[in-house]
């Protein structure tokens, strides 16, 4: 079947859930779900390979019991609301630590009030909205009072249920990503994350050298268009735009055009010079007018001009036309004008256009060369007259030209991908070097349960932005360090008997930070420096169900996953967190909390074996890792930087 | 030693005073002079400021403790005693005209960065004096006896950075007439009507434009030395086209000043750009007049301020909203909509049925029809989804046409629908709506009703009849469109025509707060290719014919008269040194790889050339880290060519 992209809106997210719990370690599309003429579901769905009967058996019977449950929170939680309501407003001083919580609120599609009634918006059990809120473990230690905790628990209940509920509207789609030697992966895309979150996503699931020319491109073979996604864009957007039976595809593939520009600007904006001046161009003089063209006040984009072949509207004919580009579109000269600026006509502008690849031109269109470019709305999958299709006479004005539109489009975002790209590219050589000179433990365990995590990691610690630090931990190393991580962070270890059994000592010592699992207590709490960096983690997995119902059962509502994620880094409640009780360095947790996650070391000098091992296991492993995800970890997180740069302009004020 | 004596003017007591004579001799010093000189003037009060200019020579005698002898002066020399501080009148980007107390002894660097420090301007080396464009005395000028704001009693700070009170700095906050002027250096100024623009002088041609650049003062040298008299018009003026580290919260005069040379460049075709770009700029205009004319002052609180006080807010609404109870919340966030009666039109359908009238519901970002309002509560004829479509207007307020023209994006293509409604109020809501809908946003979104205003203020615009007396009278919709584009782009299109198209740009800003409007201005400017080219007529070495440099923040170019196309460019980074010689006024430039290029300058002195490129060269050494310390010196030795050596 030639559905490239797997598209199905999940407004239930449970339903995810269970069939990343249940599917690990096989490959397989995900089945319908249960009840999938819902009216909420604006979107196509279309489905292949549905293998999974059992399976789909299985998530109904969760379903039920998981929204069994979420009605009898929520109805209970309301009745007693409206009586408290009184009382709770004073309890309720607006705690420094909820922000994360509302947070939620405010960006996504409500749910209408039918929602808890059907079954596909049953809670949801990602752990992502658990990130979100805090406040039910935050606050018992923190009020001292019985019945103000009491108030203050239904509220963040209630609230709970409510992100659950918006959670649960989050449109999400599985993707299939054809790989550059062509095998594929699947992945589940949230339409939240952005190119780069799944870029990253690829780069822990392949051990690919992580360099700045990945790409994810879409392809169209209907009109034989190519285009490579920017890094900030949204991935699930351009997705939706592909029609029920499009044979579109999603390729993980190197582009060396896609940065062009930045390793060799000379070639864009000084392509009138003379061949030799760009070719023995400084590095010195690159970075100058990398600075100049993208650093100042306004972006330059590069003056292009010349002659270009303009398809006919609805003919078969070329015809050469003198085209220019400024930075507010695409221009040509009319017949018997000049090349002034008033005398110019606009040919496109490029809000609501793309720039796309045209492959094989020559023999659909009949064009003059097979070096052709097309702009066009999104959402158009098919032939018509309003798309543009241009044809230049080599490669390199094509490049040219697709490049200098990028540029107008999209501006400064492309500057400001290339820098995290090159960052991420930067570490990840860094720990690929590290890796390999410090040990050879790495036995590269199979790619499978990891892409499997993947599904499920979602709470990840939200990083602070711009902090090196914090990249370097986030950064996965291409050889996926020990797979100790994945035995004990996969809840159901279904399908790994390939993995080695961890070297003792590490083990133990990631175990009680790692996963707030009480069965697991062998909690050595031998170095309590070593924690602060795992309880990012902590925050990253999603804790084994059994376990956490047993943790957290008292707290919070029965049917979501305890939100171990405080440690997220809002505030200083993550100091209190109740979960294991054996870890409590409490001063090391409580500087966590009160900043960005701490940031697991960089490459540490390579003295000690022991020590430099552990921290490459901490940061290395990537399922917990995975950045992708959703929502509310790294929503919050903005929130709170935000919160933070205003307090701190305030300062700076006075 | 002989005493002799020396014959001084004292300008303060009058054109037709006789000078005093003192009794010097050859060793006295310039101090001695003067203590002598006021003595015998007898008049009590503070001579500080004042000095003696060398009125034959043409220069300042400043260094107090030189003698008479060393400095050459004998009894014959014209000495004047006066202020080394006297009054300009000094014509501003936004056309406002300042009268104030400048420095005409110091080099006009330092002149400019005391009349940038007491206005607010941070970085005034990136600005200069120049002359004027001598207006044609038409018909007397009777209606030109031009506002004058007078700031000469405006006591000169000597802080550094003037303390800010109230917004403002503390020297301006001291009276109310000087608040009002400040007020107006700040605020950008209304459009002028379009006549207006259309007299005001407009370069024609590239070299029209480098005439314009033959008007600058010499920087190295004090304003007296190059023949300016007191209450003489100067203009103050952006030079140099880098802006460095623009920052809206200090920087209100400057940006609010920038931007009107911007806007006036434009207007004045003084750079060009292509129609769609005007419309834009127009929007841009439209759009900032308004915030300007709206926004009470927000100068007083500062945008640090601002976010802290939002994210609070906004905090502060979330836990409230934790507070009701889940149906309240659940109401709160369930999305408005409208409903109406309203006529639709596919031209697509081979038919010719013309508007047919549904009952349509606009909800999130899309729109049902029904057959009647009562069913819609079942399934809609069609559900139309708005975003990423293109919503236009299709008006025509004399004919009572109220079309919404919608270019819906499918997979095969874009779908045409009209919407007809049936009269302005509901036009309104519904046009705002696909705006926002084709944005991604649903009525929800804080922006609607302001989305409604802005097209209801625009629709008013179009109300050309003259015999419907103006019943809107609030400032925002008098605007004419045609003052916010060039003079070619009025003659071009009628209101009728222009005000739709404006309208349409319109929709891309009118999210934008008015710092962010004028920084986007600024930007669109800055991103036009003509941008920051300062044009003279040159003769190259071994040429026959006269030929433009360019001279632009990173490069030189070289364009051809006849043709009017640049021959080639020359870029900074390459260049190795240039030299002038001062004795053949000409310029001579060395680049990388053995490229030498001299020119000699036909319609500015070589200086202005010498400093445009030294100046250029000047602004990319400063870098943030070098944060507020200016490097004088260097710019006096890039710029200042052989009287500074």
């Amino acid at each position: 079947m030639g559905t490239g992209v797997v598209v199905f809106g999940l407004l239930l997210n449970s339903f995810v859930l269970c069939f990343s719990l249940q599917s690990l370690g096989v490959e397989t599309l995900p089945p319908e779900p249960p009840s999938s003429s819902s009216k909420e579901m604006n979107f196509s769905m279309g489905f292949a390979d549905m293998n999974v009967e059992s399976l789909n058996e299985l998530e109904e019977n969760d379903l039920d019991a998981l929204m069994a449950d979420l009605m009898a929170d929520l109805n209970d939680t309301e009745e007693k609301l409206a009586v408290d309501l009184e009382g709770q407003k004073e309890a309720e001083a607006p705690p420094p630590d909820l922000p994360p919580a509302p947070h939620g609120l405010s960006f996504y599609p409500v749910p209408s009030l039918s929602t808890p009634t059907s079954p596909e918006k049953g809670p949801n059990t990602f752990s992502a909205p658990l990130a979100d809120s805090p406040a039910p473990i935050l606050s018992p230690p923190t009020l001292p009072q019985h019945e103000e905790i009491e108030a203050q628990m239904k509220a963040d209940k209630i609230k709970l249920a409510l992100e659950k509920l918006k959670e649960a509207k989050v449109k999400k789609l599985v993707v299939k990503v054809v790989m550059h030697d062509g095998s594929s992966k699947t992945l589940m895309v949230d339409e939240r994350q952005t190119v780069r979150d799944i870029l990253d996503n690829l780069f822990e699931k392949t051990h690919c050298d992580c360099n700045v020319d990945w790409s994810l491109s879409e392809t169209n073979p209907e009109l034989q268009l190519e285009r490579g996604f920017e890094d900030h864009e949204n991935l699930v957007d351009p997705l939706s735009a592909w029609t029920r039976d499009s044979e579109n595809k999603v390729i993980f593939q190197e582009r060396p055009d896609k940065y062009e520009i930045f390793k060799n600007p000379q070639n864009f904006y000084l392509w009138k010079k003379d061949k030799k001046t760009i070719k023995d161009m400084k590095d010195r003089d690159k970075e100058l007018l990398v600075e100049e063209n993208f650093c100042g006040t306004s972006i330059i984009v590069p003056d292009l001009e010349g002659v270009l072949y303009l398809r006919e509207d609805g003919k078969k004919s070329w015809k050469q036309r003198l085209f220019l580009l400024r930075a507010s579109g695409i221009y040509y000269v009319p017949k018997g004008k000049s090349k002034t600026s008033r005398d110019l006509v606009c040919f496109v502008q490029f809000d609501n256009v793309n720039v796309y690849y045209g492959k094989e031109f020559k023999n659909k269109y009949k064009a003059p060369t097979d070096f052709c470019f097309v702009l066009k709305h999104p959402q158009i999958q098919k032939e018509s007259q309003y798309i543009k299709y241009l044809c230049c006479d080599d490669a390199w004005t094509m490049n040219l030209w697709v490049t200098g539109i990028r540029i107008a489009k999209y501006g400064k975002s492309l500057y400001e991908n290339y820098k995290t790209s090159m960052k991420k590219a930067a570490v990840t050589t860094a720990w690929t070097n590290r890796i390999t000179t410090t040990t050879s433990i790495p036995s590269t365990p199979s790619p499978t349960p990891k892409a499997k995590a993947s599904g499920q990691a979602n709470g990840h610690a939200p990083q602070p932005p711009a902090e090196p630090m914090a990249k370097v931990g986030n950064a996965p190393p291409p050889p996926p360090p020990p797979p100790l991580l994945p035995t004990q962070i996969l809840p159901p270890p279904p399908s790994d008997p390939v993995l080695p059994p961890p070297p003792p000592p590490l083990a133990v010592k990631r175990i009680p930070s790692a996963t707030s699992v009480p069965r697991q207590l062998p909690s050595l709490p031998t170095l309590p420096t070593s924690f602060p960096p795992s309880l990012t983690y902590m925050a990253n997995l999603p804790p084994p169900p059994p376990s956490l119902s047993q943790d957290d059962s008292s707290e919070s509502p029965p049917d979501f996953l305890p939100p171990p994620p405080p440690a997220l880094g809002f505030g200083p409640g993550a100091g209190s967190l109740p979960s294991p009780p054996p870890v409590t360095p409490p001063p090391r947790q409580s500087n966590i909390g009160a900043g960005a996650p701490p940031p697991p070391p960089p490459p540490p000098p390579a003295s000690a074996g022991l020590q430099s091992t552990p921290s490459v296991r901490k940061t290395g492993p990537p399922p917990p890792k995975r950045t992708t995800p959703p929502l509310a970890a790294p929503s919050g997180g903005d929130f709170m930087s935000e919160l933070a740069k205003a307090m701190a302009k305030k300062r700076g004020n006075q | 030693m002989a005493a002799w004596d020396l014959s001084v003017a004292v300008e303060d007591l009058g054109a037709d005073a006789p000078p005093i004579t003192v009794s010097v001799t050859s060793d006295l010093h310039i101090g001695g002079v003067i203590l002598k000189l006021v003595e015998k003037s007898q008049v009590k009060r503070d001579w500080s400021d004042h000095a003696l200019w060398w009125e034959q020579k043409q220069q300042w005698l400043l260094r107090t403790a030189w003698t008479l002898e060393k400095c050459g002066i004998q009894a014959d020399a014209g000495l004047i005693f006066m202020p080394q501080h006297k009054p300009l009148r000094l014509g501003l980007p936004n056309g406002l005209n300042l009268r104030l107390r400048v420095c005409f002894s110091g080099p006009v660097f330092r002149t400019v960065l005391g009349i940038c420090k007491m206005l607010n301007i941070r970085r005034p080396e990136e600005l200069s004096l120049l002359r004027p464009v001598e207006e044609k005395k038409k018909k007397k000028d009777k209606d030109l006896s031009e506002e004058l704001y007078d700031l000469t009693e405006v006591p000169l700070t000597s802080v550094s950075r003037p303390c800010l009170y109230n917004g403002m700095p503390a020297h301006f906050a001291d009276s109310p007439k000087t608040e009002k002027v400040y007020k107006m250096l700040s605020v950008s100024q209304p459009a002028p009507p379009p006549e207006a623009i259309a007299k005001l002088y407009r370069p024609a041609s590239v070299v029209d434009k480098a005439h314009i650049h033959s008007r600058w003062l010499d920087s190295s040298r004090s304003l007296m030395q190059q023949g300016v008299q007191e209450n003489d018009r100067l203009w103050l003026r952006f030079k140099y086209y880098c802006f460095h580290d623009l920052e809206p919260k200090y920087d209100a005069v400057r940006l609010t000043q920038m931007y009107e040379q911007a806007r006036w460049a434009v207007l004045l075709e003084d750079i060009d750009c292509t129609e769609e770009e005007m419309l834009l700029f127009g929007a841009l205009q439209y759009h900032i007049n308004k915030l300007s004319l709206s926004e009470p002052q927000t100068m007083t609180s500062s945008p640090a301020m601002d976010d802290l006080d939002s994210a609070l807010q906004c905090l502060e609404v979330k836990l409230d909203g934790a507070d009701s109870s889940p149906q309240d919340m659940l109401e709160n966030l369930t999305a408005p909509e409208l409903n109406d009666y309203l006529k639709i039109f596919r031209p697509k359908r081979l038919t010719l049925k013309g508007y047919k009238q549904y009952w349509f519901k606009f909800k999130d970002a899309s729109i049902s029809y029904y057959k009647s309002r009562e069913e819609s509560l079942g399934e809609p004829i069609q559900q139309i989804n708005l975003k990423g479509c293109e919503a236009a207007p299709d008006v025509n307020i004399v004919g009572q046409k109220f079309c919404i023209k919608l270019l819906i994006p499918a997979p095969e293509g874009m779908n045409e629908v009209y919407l007809r409604c049936e009269n302005e109020e509901q036009y309104s809501r519904w046009m705002a709506a696909c705006r926002l809908a084709s944005k991604g946003k649903s009525l929800a979104d804080s922006s609607f009703q302001s989305e409604v205003q802005s097209i209801r203020s625009f629709l008013a615009m179009q109300q050309t009849n003259p015999n419907t007396h103006n019943t809107h009278t609030d400032d925002s919709t008098s605007i004419n469109t045609h003052s916010l584009v060039s003079p070619r782009y009025s003659k071009k299109y009628k209101a009728k025509q222009l005000t739709p198209r404006i309208l349409e740009a319109y929709q891309n800003v009118a999210q934008l707060s008015l710092t962010d409007a004028l920084l986007r201005f600024l930007q669109i400017w800055q991103a036009l290719p003509d941008f920051g080219i300062s044009f003279v007529v040159v003769r190259f070495k071994g040429s026959r014919k006269d030929e433009v440099l360019g001279i632009a923040p990173n490069r030189l170019i070289r364009i051809d008269l006849g043709v009017g196309e640049v021959v080639k460019t020359w870029r900074y980074n390459n260049m190795r040194q240039w030299n002038v010689n001062w004795d053949i006024r000409q310029v001579a430039i060395e680049f990388d790889g053995n490229v030498n290029i001299a020119f000699s300058c036909v319609t500015a002195d070589c200086k202005i050339v010498h400093e445009f490129i030294g100046g250029y060269i000047f602004m990319s050494t400063r870098s943030r880290e070098q944060s507020n310390t200016l490097n004088e010196e260097l710019f006096h030795k890039l710029t200042g060519g052989h009287e500074a050596l």
